[in-house]
């Protein structure tokens, strides 16, 4: 009974070429079909849907396209009484979209335009006694908010505000047999919560407790034939999983034990040619989470037709260097 | 938005969808602004869970909308019995239900149904249990219902060994089952701790034990469970030999216990009045309350990492007061106190000498090679000879090729040397994806044998030229290496770890491609650094040596730099010290 490897083919046709320009114009015209059902679904999100939108936006350096105080004003309209912020207005406030506010006015320049003193006591206020962090109110403990509450602190200046070392106690905790994360402690390694515990641990000044080679060896297995990377073992590759196992390769001084060209062509390949934008694999919905994640991994792969982005915030170097904020890096 | 394939259509199909969508829109626009209007008013009623309800069927990541729901079933506790509370949760659960049926993996649904189980006056856990059941013969990889698993299992005292049987009888019927080895990981150091201590008897209820974590436990089976535990895996892989998640597994098995805290070396120098310690891993000298003890004496002294861009780092330096021990007819008394752990290293500087050290070397510690006991070593070959037989069916397959590496390895590291060699030569052929990853662990293995060799010989001279390195590590352990041939491999740089090497007076690395001398940082004794052939291109690129106050002769024949005009005087002003410059 072989197991059949889980991959995808890649057909001689499909998109070799960067095609910038449609990709911003997608991005650019996202957002303005306001009215449509699928967009009004997704309010939920709205918030990081922004920050995805934006941050690809100025990889490509076309974020004057986007209209700035509008956006502002949508951000401080989703501020709560309580400091946290909410996807969209009438909803409730979270982590999550604390994290996305924050990065979108650090893209603008604008933290001042919320009350950063009340993100600050909304961020501590959800850390436990055990250092892990709950996302909201109801209590949802993850690995993924523990990396939401620092990278909020650390581009607000205010890590000292947290109790850093009980917080690096916890995502420690659920550090697995393969050198990977989990959610929680026993929870199973996963790309996307390796690359948020990896980035944690990096803005913590942690990373010397990260088992690199042993992590490094499961990282560079998620990548398949196809060039692509996957984010658990016997998964199909996405470009988003491209994205958070690249980072998290780079982030722990890895990132040559992939092959670069391979996942340079999957990336390409996941470009829709009529409409702009990338899907999460070749010939699929292409969507504006799978856009920035491709063209994020194609800038840590080296393009240079696009900004260097920082593998732990997903965010441009340039818009941290003027925020003075520089995550560690395992060399 | 994950898996949608993307399907061409007419224009009159797409008319119709936009008609549909606005239709859609309307009713969805209408059943939330009526949810939220009846949130902000305060209204805690039935109407508004049929509301949420049929909103979250729709659209389970609508997490407000979760969050009034939690907030009506709160309120009802208020005004009903616990009977009603209890059916009223009960037909919550049930919702939930047809909600997982339809999205196996919304956070939102797997949250609330915690929530839910949380507040639920009776619980029922059996219950819960056989629903993971259910939910994992759907998707046996489904990480929201194994989480959910985990948490029913604690809150019900579940007996470690039945959630062991639970993940043999996954395994047995499917091999290739990456959730059920991870699950046996967390499992059987519970059961078969290495350690002498009691097995705990079941995954405790939250407010009794804190999560098992590397912190709090070890990690590590004991050796009698080990050796079973082996028996399984082979069954996997020869089952299906590409299955990745049994050679994962198998390679958790064979490896090492952590080490230790402890300090690991201590070095002084007269001459440099200078004291260098090396720990068991990286740490911050300067918080964990170590205390320098010279003759009695407890001294004052300023600890810094080998390297500004280490805060954690496993050597450490400190001066010396001016004078205290630079008279070298008097004999010195040294004692390092981490007093933390608390454990602690003497060193004495006796007589007419000139420098001391006091070490456990890395072959005492039995870092690289342990001795085995005469079972493990017999189930071991036994494991080798079996591998052997499935690479002679299966000559290309990388895992196979790999486990044997790391057999070899455990059994005879330096014996086995040439055929790991050619193991690697193999792999890195048949998967040349991952070349990189396979060069860098043959440096690895060929580093520690070196260091071994070098330990059984006695010497502070450590030579591997000539073996395709690719990278740098464990050198930390080289603390005390006074010669270093690095020549003819493949490096790219002499990275900040390098500055570990705090003895070391000559440096040969020709023939590499090194274009970076970061490492070459503050080494108070190194004369000599041969460079001949790398790729060195400006004199910024050498600036690092500059920190070194002994260099004398610097030979950079070959190298890029070499063709800047001036490069003479350049070099003269950048290292005053180097007589002996050749390019």
């Amino acid at each position: 009974m072989g197991t059949q490897v889980k991959d995808v083919i890649i057909k001689p046709d499909a998109p070799s070429l960067l095609i910038l320009d449609k990709h911003a114009d997608y991005i650019a015209a996202y957002g303005s079909k306001k009215d449509d059902y699928e967009y009004t679904l997704s309010e939920f999100l709205r918030m990081s849907g922004i920050y995805w939108g934006l941050t690809v936006m100025d990889l490509m350096d076309q974020l004057p396209r986007m209209n700035r105080d509008e956006i502002i004003d949508f951000i401080k309209a989703c501020q709560h009484e309580c400091g946290g912020m909410s996807a969209s207005i009438g909803h409730d406030p979270h982590l999550l979209y604390t994290l996305s506010a924050v990065q979108i006015l650090c893209l603008y320049d604008s933290v001042d335009a919320i009350d950063v003193d009340k993100v600050v006591e909304y961020v501590k206020g959800l850390q436990q006694e055990d250092g892990s962090f709950a996302g909201d109110k109801w209590g949802e403990i993850d690995t993924r908010f523990s990396f939401c509450a620092v990278a909020t602190l650390s581009l607000l200046g205010k890590m000292d505000k947290m109790n850093v070392d009980k917080a690096v106690e916890f995502v420690l905790s659920c550090m697995n047999f393969d050198g990977g994360f989990g959610c929680r402690p026993g929870s199973e390694s996963h790309a996307g919560q390796i690359y948020c515990c990896t980035g944690f641990l990096s803005l913590t000044g942690q990373l010397h407790q990260v088992n690199a080679d042993l992590l490094g060896w499961w990282l560079c297995e998620r990548q398949l034939s196809s060039g692509g990377l996957n984010g658990r073992p016997e998964k199909l590759p996405d470009v988003c999983y491209s994205w958070w196992v690249l980072a998290s390769l780079k982030i722990i001084g890895r990132i040559d034990w992939i092959d670069k060209a391979k996942l340079r062509r999957f990336i390409l390949a996941c470009q829709d040619e009529e409409t702009g934008g990338f899907a999460d694999r070749p010939g699929d919905m292409v969507d504006p989470f799978h856009t920035l994640f491709g063209i994020a991994g194609l800038s840590l792969l080296g393009d240079e037709q696009i900004k260097p982005v920082n593998p732990v915030l997903c965010m441009p170097e340039d818009v941290l260097q003027r925020a003075g904020v520089q995550p560690d890096i395992l060399s | 938005m994950h898996g949608r394939l993307k399907i061409k259509s007419t224009a009159q199909q797409e008319e119709e969808k936009r008609k549909e969508r606005e239709k859609k829109l309307k009713i969805y626009v209408a059943a939330r602004d009526a949810c939220f209007d009846k949130r902000k008013n305060g209204i805690l009623d039935d109407e508004a869970l049929q509301l949420t309800q049929q909103l979250l069927s729709s659209n389970p990541d609508f997490a407000t909308l979760w969050n009034y729901r939690r907030e009506i079933l709160m309120h009802q506790e208020t005004v009903k019995d616990e009977d009603e509370v209890q059916k009223l949760y009960e037909a919550e659960l049930s919702f939930l239900e047809s909600c997982l049926k339809a999205n196996p993996k919304s956070y939102g649904c797997w949250h609330h149904r915690c929530w839910v189980s949380a507040r639920l006056p009776r619980p029922n856990w059996a219950r819960e249990l056989s629903l993971c059941d259910l939910c994992l013969s759907v998707d046996d990889r489904n990480f929201h219902c194994w989480d959910y698993r985990r948490l029913v299992v604690k809150m019900s005292g579940v007996p470690v060994d039945q959630e062991l049987e639970f993940t043999d009888r996954l395994i047995g019927s499917n091999f290739s089952n990456y959730s059920s080895w991870h699950y046996r990981s967390t499992l059987l150091p519970l059961l078969h701790p290495e350690s002498p201590e009691a097995p705990s008897p079941c995954l405790k209820a939250p407010e009794t034990s804190p999560p098992p974590s590397p912190q709090t436990q070890s990690h590590r089976v004991c050796e009698e469970q080990l050796l079973k535990e082996y028996e399984l895996v082979q069954n996997a892989f020869f089952t299906d030999p590409n299955d990745q998640s049994a050679w994962f597994y198998y390679r958790w098995l064979l490896g090492r216990a952590e080490r230790d805290e402890m300090i690991s070396c201590v070095f002084i120098s007269r001459e440099d009045e200078r004291v260098a310690v090396a720990f068991s891993r990286p740490v911050n000298a300067q918080t964990i309350g170590l205390l320098l003890v010279l003759d009695g004496q407890p001294q004052r002294v300023e600890w810094r990492s080998v390297h500004p861009r280490f805060k954690f780092c496993p050597v450490w330096i400190c001066d010396l007061p001016h004078g205290t021990i630079s008279d070298i007819t008097n004999e010195h008394n040294l004692t390092v106190h981490w007093t933390e752990k608390p454990t602690h290293k003497d060193c004495a500087l006796y007589t007419g000498r000139a420098e001391s050290y006091c070490r456990d070397s890395a072959t005492d510690q039995e870092l690289f090679r342990s001795e085995l006991s005469v079972e493990k070593t017999s189930v071991l070959q036994s494991e080798l000879q079996t591998c052997n037989q499935l690479q002679e069916m299966e000559p290309l397959n990388k895992w196979c090729l790999l486990t044997i590496i790391l057999l070899m390895r455990a059994l005879d590291p330096l014996g086995y040397e040439k055929e790991t060699l050619n193991h690697f030569k193999t792999l890195r052929e048949v998967d040349s994806m991952r070349s990189a990853y396979y060069s860098d662990l043959c440096s690895k293995f060929m580093i520690e044998n070196t260091i071994m060799k070098m330990e059984y010989a006695e010497v502070r001279v450590f030579s591997i030229s000539d073996k395709n390195l690719t990278t740098l590590c464990h050198l930390d352990q080289l603390l005390l290496v006074t010669h270093i041939n690095l020549s003819s491999n493949q490096l790219q740089r002499l990275p900040p770890q390098f500055a570990m090497l705090q003895c070391l007076e000559v440096l040969e690395a020709n023939n590499n491609s090194i274009e970076n001398l970061e490492g070459l940082y503050r080494l108070p004794k190194l004369e000599e650094v041969l460079l001949k052939n790398n790729k060195i291109s400006t004199v910024a690129d050498l600036k690092p040596l500059a920190s070194c106050p002994k260099l004398k002769r610097l030979d950079l024949c070959g190298n890029p730099v070499t063709q800047i005009t001036n490069i003479g005087s350049e070099l003269a002003e950048l290292l005053p010290s180097v007589t002996d410059l050749l390019l």
